[in-house]
């Protein structure tokens, strides 16, 4: 019996991608085998950005606090999953807290 | 020559003298005035009193900055798309373009004022819908119309380019992305000349802005390599590239600056951290009391130091002790912070 498909490519870079995928079979691959498929970061190079590494010492990770990043990372869309990105649907979201750490509690986004 | 016509002498020679002491001091001063590049607004700190001292109202997030060679405008891109032309002594924009155009959304990563004053320098990613599909379009340096913001010409340049800075007279353009392409720009066509290879030898690095200006006509940034951390500078007068590896486990820094006698390089993240140049090593790290900051500035004299931006703080430190003397709160978060210096030479 053929899987219905919960969505429907409609154009054709969609179809495209479907055409991709069909033949594509789950992986798994470690970062230590070959050369590391890194995703566009915080820097021109395809690495995440050292903000995120660990650090031996205090503070541990990432900026601190991390409000003071936040706008950094939404604006220009370097995390477009965790804050809103500021390049195509929330260009003026800052003008809803310009100032994080004081207007947070007002921020609105989908 | 008599006792009292000596006296006389003596006296008009140690009055001259001190007219001449008093006029050479009166006359001989620098004054910074820095600009906090916020978000949908620009502050402006007094570099005597440390004090916030104005405002100027721009629309949109801002990034990328630049000054006129008169040091009289401001010119500050906004949501990737604007460019702000600011007059500083009236406090406000007084024009606006914006580089999207012929139905392709355009974004600048990257900005740098021509010489002409007239057109400048940006780093462009552009993309547009065509019968719904997402076309994206190459990457490209272009210089651009400032009056309109229309592109005079282009040459591609490879992905992930973003900080560019202008060398030799802005004969030639350095693109800084996985690797530096050196774009020779002085002719009608423009032609890639050379590069610099950065990703093949691991580095990692995060040109935010071309801090050139208030370093002395040299481009600075940090650099990572999988075990240390290194300062890579460009000459802008002669284009000449450096690379300094520094000794020691790396620290963490998003941007670094000069001190004005070459000695020492100020490093921020969530630390202050002074390297000593003549070693190529770490001299002092110092803990940012109100934590991650993304720009570093350094007084004309070489005093203060001031960390800014990320979050709603500008905090100044003693450069000699490295203590903090004063945290400003700021409207905004911020991104940048930039010094303009008035001179007036004995």
């Amino acid at each position: 019996m053929k899987t219905k498909r919960p969505i429907q490519a409609l154009n054709e870079k969609a179809r495209a991608i479907q055409s991709l995928a069909d033949g594509e079979n789950k992986s798994v691959r470690a970062s230590q085998q070959g050369p590391p498929a890194m995703p566009v970061g915080c820097t021109t190079i395809f690495d995440t950005g050292w903000e995120t590494n660990p650090r031996p010492t205090y503070p541990v990770g990432n900026c601190m606090s991390s409000a003071k990043d936040f706008h950094g990372c939404a604006g220009d869309c370097w995390w477009p999953a965790q804050v809103p990105d500021g390049l195509t649907n929330h260009e003026d979201f800052d003008k809803q807290c310009p100032n994080i750490a004081r207007d947070w509690r007002v921020l609105k986004y989908d | 020559m008599n006792a009292k016509m000596k006296n006389v002498l003596l006296g008009a020679t140690i009055v001259g003298t001190l007219i001449l002491a008093v006029a050479g001091t009166a006359t001989a001063w620098a004054k910074d005035t820095y600009y906090y590049i916020g978000y949908g607004l620009i502050q402006i700190v007094d570099g005597d009193s440390d004090a916030i001292v104005g405002e100027i109202p721009v629309e949109g997030w801002l990034r990328e900055t630049d000054f006129s060679a008169d040091d009289k405008f401001l010119y500050v891109t906004a949501n990737r798309h604007l460019i702000h032309k600011i007059d500083l002594a009236s406090r406000q924009v007084v024009h606006t373009i914006d580089v999207a155009g012929g139905g392709w959304d355009r974004f600048i990563f990257g900005f740098d004022l021509a010489p002409d004053g007239k057109t400048a320098w940006v780093n462009l990613l552009s993309r547009k819908t065509h019968k719904g599909d997402v076309i994206i379009g190459k990457p490209m340096l272009a210089q651009i119309d400032l009056s309109d913001g229309k592109i005079i010409r282009s040459i591609e340049v490879p992905w992930g380019s973003a900080t560019i800075v202008s060398v030799k007279d802005s004969s030639q353009i350095y693109v800084i992305g996985k690797d530096i392409v050196k774009v020779d720009v002085a002719a009608e066509e423009m032609h890639i000349i050379g590069e610099y290879p950065m990703f093949e030898k691991q580095w990692n690095i995060l040109p935010l802005w071309d801090n050139s200006r208030e370093n002395n006509g040299v481009f600075i940034v940090n650099y990572y390599t999988p075990e240390l951390m290194g300062l890579l500078s460009i000459d802008t007068t002669s284009g000449e590239i450096t690379a300094t590896p520094l000794e020691g486990p790396p620290v963490f820094a998003y941007s670094v600056m000069r001190s004005p006698d070459k000695k020492k390089v100020y490093a921020v993240m969530d630390e202050l951290t002074v390297i000593d140049m003549a070693t190529a090593s770490y001299e002092s790290i110092t803990m940012v009391p109100n934590g991650t900051n993304y720009a570093i500035n350094v007084s004309s004299d070489g005093k203060k130091i001031y960390v800014a931006g990320g979050g709603a703080t500008t905090t100044v430190f003693d450069a000699q002790s490295q203590q903090a003397i004063k945290v400003l709160q700021m409207e905004t978060d911020g991104m940048d912070f930039r010094r303009v210096t008035q001179h007036q030479d004995p």
